[in-house]
């Protein structure tokens, strides 16, 4: 059979089958629509963030680093043969403070010496560029200061030990993004400025900043910015480690994991909406080949291979596929505009979303590709058709080959598999999705193969008659009423799971401080100044007031080994970021409760300089017992011995550390102070005014705004994923209506033989509601048990929550699934519910 | 000598029947020779139909041998069963058996196509219009009276030139007059195309044109009359 006659042969038999249609195309052009606006979204950020590339870090190249650059950078830079603008800026979170009403704020600077940006441009007000506004005497700050009657243009802002006159507004800062996490509102100052505030004095943490603008970048070394990067990070400049390189090729880094992070996701989440889809798919299929059981015999007998006739019909389902993909694939890249339109606080500021094809064709793909894998084990039927049923309706059916059978399954996993990789583009997140999925899926499956054995065996003399036909319903074999029901539980479970775990997150996270946790943290205070900080603490009120020294350091070797030359030993970016970031040590005599120790003992040997390091980073850095670290302690090497391994309770919120030494062995290196108290929330604002005034250097970290703004930033990924969770019950309810549908024939007699019995209309409207509703709660009751433990479990054995569930939702989800289901069973019954008594006489 | 068309050896069909397994077909011993029309006759439930099913390896016997044309069937897989019936086997059924998503033209192109007949489209409109159906090609089954349709099926049937034809009651569902039109055509075309024809019928009226009948009774062959018109 040539390519030609099977498409046509495709062609004539999708005829047969429009009623059908409609719902297979629903299924499976809302599971597409999740996909692609999913994808059509995060390709949107991405093409924006990639056209805005140069304006959101604002220039060709950045280098920074948590002390001052190296001059070699500058040295480097006059060899070059193309022209260049450099503007030096130094950025920190720090305390700002108003004369005018006493208020202060944690505040992020931002100190630039030169012009900024080279790329785009600062929403100023009033309209002048940024270096005609600062002097060092001015400062510019966003609008998220000025709040009513407090600051305005004019006013002076007091930060350390200077004060500005406040000269401008910064409305919009590009590079500055809704997504990332900031510490509070901009402050521009001049270099100049800054240096009047006498941070750097007082030993606050400032991260230095040199922006480039190249004339011309292929003259620069390497012939291409990227390469001149290289150069500069691995060959120019010595020593290099701890400065971070950024191109505008590789845009935010922040904003792009949080991008990948969301895709990886929201990913999934739409993807389970396809599945689902998927299994509608599954159902229609078997019904359509059902129905078509004598013309797969006709076909068998003039010749037909069972596989050529799989290609027909699977050639049916793959255009069928097509269409609705397609369908689906243009709502969903509309999805992306909704978003612009009414959602935009979910975006990053600054990116323009634009149409989005390759969100459309893989979308379209994966669409084709999960209906072609579910149509398969339902297709596999055909194998089971015998010939002879042409001349005896009662021929026994052929054994199916266990090829086909198990391939069919063995294919489906491998589609979902696939699917799930395509998704998240990363091959454990698939594996743990597929398995989870079947896992799930067998769960689900029994328990409601289960309730239609029981329902089976009920004894239903004492029921009402109404109860008596949706359980007689429920136990009906075949008829996809066990595919419905676990089609619909799926959807239950995703979106229950989702919002029981959304919700006692944000609970706990409103009252997550522990009775005895710190509500304030104070960083870079120095020695000398915590007895001031200390009194102030006690004027306000402050209880469990606590200090740990803090030292600063660099990893410079372990065991003997350049850490520059141990890259790739600790485990991916984290282990290659723990080796080669800033590290923080603290001294102390004894551990504090949150900690336990899991190997070693504490301070045992009298011989080294001990170090006590939390398990999970010693693992990162592949530190063991024994093992021998040696640290840069501002330019001083430090050696230090590991003899005991601990676990922290991280959310505990005391003061910890990954890394602590012995006392003694750091008294004399510089260092710092790090506080926290318990504070009444409402002590809190006056004591950050007092504060801002007796150590103005010193940054005020609240919990509860952090948690807060954590909870904000929950929010926005929790309504992305009630949206998709929408989809998946949607979904669900559609493969209800269509299981409904497909069997409309046979409840159209059935309703015409309980009319000629003399049942009323309202009275058949009642029987189906009942059957419907019964199968709603069935799904509802297994799905929400699934949700149920699912939460439990994540919650309580992943995150250790100890979580405190609304058990009284269970009830409530599978009484309204139940009403959907009757709802959407019934919606779908409608032609049935208007047969006529005659027919009956008729059909017989 | 030549070899029979079709040629059957001891075959034995069983199907279980509750617990019990019923003997549909005992022991039948059946040559057919090459062009030659075979009526089986015998009342419901002798195994007419279960022969006709054996013969063209629709179905597979309990034991015993079939050959067509000298070549074993019974031991074929499915696969090549339905090679088989793709290269010499033709189909004529008591309700029709049309595929009702396809137009009337469409349903004779489908063994063209499958065996890959170059002029597919032309020999399928020369067969409809022999069945008298010329204009009806763009039809549906639906829309066609039984006659008709049971023409249509007689078209496909001859369409691939098939060695053999196989019918099953071909007249059973049609009333007698358009049932005698029905199997003029078949007979008609039968010399055409020099088929060798087997016809399963409790009519004998029909099994009188038949060159042998061949007569079933309990699932054995009762007895077998020659030579056609011969009296009923």
């Amino acid at each position: 059979m040539n390519l030609r006659s099977a498409l046509a042969s495709i062609a004539r038999e999708s005829r047969g089958s429009r009623g059908r249609l409609l719902f297979f195309v629903a299924c499976l052009a809302l599971g597409v629509a999740a996909i692609v606006g999913v994808s059509a979204l995060v390709e949107a950020v991405r093409a924006g963030m990639r056209a805005q590339a140069r304006e959101l870090l604002g220039a060709d190249l950045s280098v920074s680093a948590y002390r001052p650059l190296p001059e070699d950078l500058a040295l480097q830079h006059q060899l070059i043969d193309t022209e260049f603008e450099r503007t030096e800026i130094r950025e920190l979170a720090t305390m700002a403070s108003s004369s005018k009403n006493g208020r202060s704020q944690l505040v992020e600077v931002k100190a630039v010496g030169g012009r900024f940006p080279f790329y785009g441009a600062l929403g100023l007000e009033p309209a002048k560029s940024l270096a005609e506004l600062l002097t060092p005497e001015t400062c510019v700050v966003a609008p998220e200061l000025l709040a009513p009657g407090a600051l305005a243009l004019g006013d002076a802002l007091s930060i350390g030990s200077a004060s500005y006159v406040i000269a401008g507004i910064v409305r919009d800062e590009p590079g500055r993004l809704g997504l990332a996490f900031t510490a509070g509102p901009r402050v521009f100052l001049s270099l100049d400025g800054l240096a009047r505030a006498e941070l750097e004095h007082f030993g606050s943490r400032i991260r230095h900043r040199a922006l480039f603008r190249y004339a011309d970048e292929t003259k620069l070394h390497g012939g291409d910015l990227q390469s001149w990067e290289w150069l500069l990070a691995r060959v120019y400049l010595k020593d290099a480690e701890y400065l971070r390189f950024e191109t505008y090729h590789d845009g935010q880094p922040t904003v792009r994991r949080a991008v990948n992070r969301v895709e990886r996701y929201l990913g999934l989440v739409a993807l389970l909406s396809l599945i689902l889809g998927g299994i509608g798919v599954a159902m229609i299929v078997r019904a359509w080949i059902a129905e078509r059981t004598q013309a797969v015999a006709v076909l068998r007998c003039l010749g037909f291979r069972p596989r050529e006739v799989l290609v027909l019909y699977a050639g049916n389902v793959v255009l069928l596929a097509a269409l609705a993909s397609a369908l689906g694939g243009l709502a969903g890249s509309f999805v992306p505009l909704v978003i612009e339109r009414w959602l935009d606080e979910l975006l990053p500021t600054g990116v323009e979303l634009s149409w989005q094809p390759l969100a459309i064709v893989r979308g379209v793909w994966l669409g084709i590709g999960i209906a072609l894998v579910f149509s398969l084990p339902p297709l596999a039927a055909i194998w089971r058709v015998a010939p002879a049923r042409v001349l005896r309706q009662e021929a026994e059916p052929l054994a199916a080959p266990r090829l086909v059978t198990w391939g069919a399954v063995v294919l489906l996993a491998a589609g979902i598999f696939a699917a799930a990789w395509v998704q998240s583009d990363d091959l454990e997140h698939a594996a743990a999705f597929t398995g989870g999925l079947g896992v799930l899926a067998l769960l689900l499956g029994a328990a409601a193969f289960g309730l239609t054995k029981l329902a089976a065996r009920l004894p239903r003399e004492r029921l009402s008659p109404y109860l008596v036909h949706g359980v007689a319903a429920l136990a009906r074999p075949g008829a996809g009423v066990l595919g419905a029901a676990l089609a619909l539980g799926f959807g239950v479970l995703v979106v229950l799971a989702m919002a029981l775990t959304e919700r006692e997150l944000s609970t706990k996270l409103e009252r997550a401080l522990p009775a005895d946790a710190p509500t304030t943290f104070f960083v870079d205070v120095q020695p000398d100044q915590w007895t001031d900080v200390e009194r102030t603490l006690g004027a306000h009120g402050a209880t469990a007031i606590e200090k740990v020294p803090v030292v600063t350091a660099r990893l410079k070797s372990i065991d003997g080994v350049d850490v520059e030359d141990t890259r790739g030993r600790g485990q991916g970016g984290r282990g290659r970021w723990a080796l080669t970031r800033e590290q923080r040590i603290t001294w102390l005599d004894a551990l504090p409760s949150s900690n336990t120790l899991v190997a070693g003992a504490l301070w045992s040997d009298p011989a080294a300089n001990e170090l006590s390091i939390e398990e999970g980073f010693a693992e990162d850095i592949g530190a063991k017992l024994g093992t021998r670290l040696v640290f840069d302690v501002q330019g001083v090497p430090i050696d230090f011995t590991v003899t005991s391994l601990r676990t922290v309770e991280w959310e505990s919120f005391q003061i910890n550390f990954f890394l602590v030494a012995e006392p003694g062995a750091l008294e004399q290196a510089p260092h710092m102070v790090l506080g926290a108290a318990r504070v009444d929330e409402t002590a809190e604002d006056p004591l950050q005014d007092e504060l801002a005034k007796v150590a103005p250097n010193v940054t005020f970290l609240r919990v509860r705004a952090i948690l807060a703004k954590v909870r904000a930033v929950l929010d926005r990924l929790a309504l992305a994923v009630r949206v998709l969770g929408l989809f998946t019950v949607i979904v669900g309810l559609v493969i209800l209506a269509g299981v409904a549908s497909s069997t409309a024939l046979r409840r159209g007699r059935e309703v015409a033989l309980l009319k000629t019995l003399g049942v009323t209309r309202l009275g058949v409207t009642g029987l189906f509601a009942t059957e419907f509703a019964l199968l709603g709660l069935v799904a509802g009751l297994v799905g929400a048990s699934g949700a149920f433990a699912l939460a439990f479990g994540f919650l309580d054995i992943v995150l250790e929550l100890g979580p405190e569930l609304p058990w009284h939702w269970l009830p409530l989800a599978a009484a309204a699934t139940a009403a959907l289901a009757a709802a959407s069973g019934l919606a779908a019954s409608a032609r049935a519910l208007n047969t006529r008594p005659l027919e009956s006489l008729r059909a017989s | 000598m030549t070899v029979p068309r079709i040629e059957c050896r001891a075959i034995v069909k069983r199907l279980p029947s509750g617990s019990a397994l019923l003997t549909i077909l005992d022991t039948l011993d059946l040559a057919i020779e090459p062009g030659e029309f075979v009526a089986i006759l015998g009342p419901s439930g002798s195994g007419k139909s279960t022969l006709l099913g054996l013969l063209a390896g629709l179905d597979r016997p309990t034991s015993g041998e079939i050959r067509i044309d000298g070549e074993r069937i019974d031991t074929l897989d499915e696969d090549a069963l339905a090679l088989l019936r793709r290269r010499k086997v033709g189909f004529v059924f008591q309700s029709f058996q049309l595929l009702g998503n396809l137009t009337a033209l469409e349903n004779v192109l489908l063994p063209l196509e499958l065996a890959g007949v170059a002029s597919a489209r032309d020999r399928a409109r020369e067969l409809l219009a022999a069945v008298g159906l010329g204009e009806r090609g763009h039809h549906f089954p639906s829309q066609l009276s039984g006659g008709e349709q049971q023409r249509v099926a007689l078209a496909r049937a001859f369409a691939p030139r098939p060695a053999i034809l196989f019918a099953d009651e071909p007249t059973g569902n049609l009333d007698l007059a358009t049932g005698a039109r029905v199997l003029e055509l078949l007979v008609e075309l039968r010399s055409r195309e020099n088929t060798t024809l087997v016809l399963v019928t409790h009519d004998r009226e029909v099994a009188r044109l038949a060159d042998r009948r061949i007569h079933l009774r309990a699932g054995r062959i009762e007895r077998i009359a020659c030579g056609a018109a011969a009296s009923a």
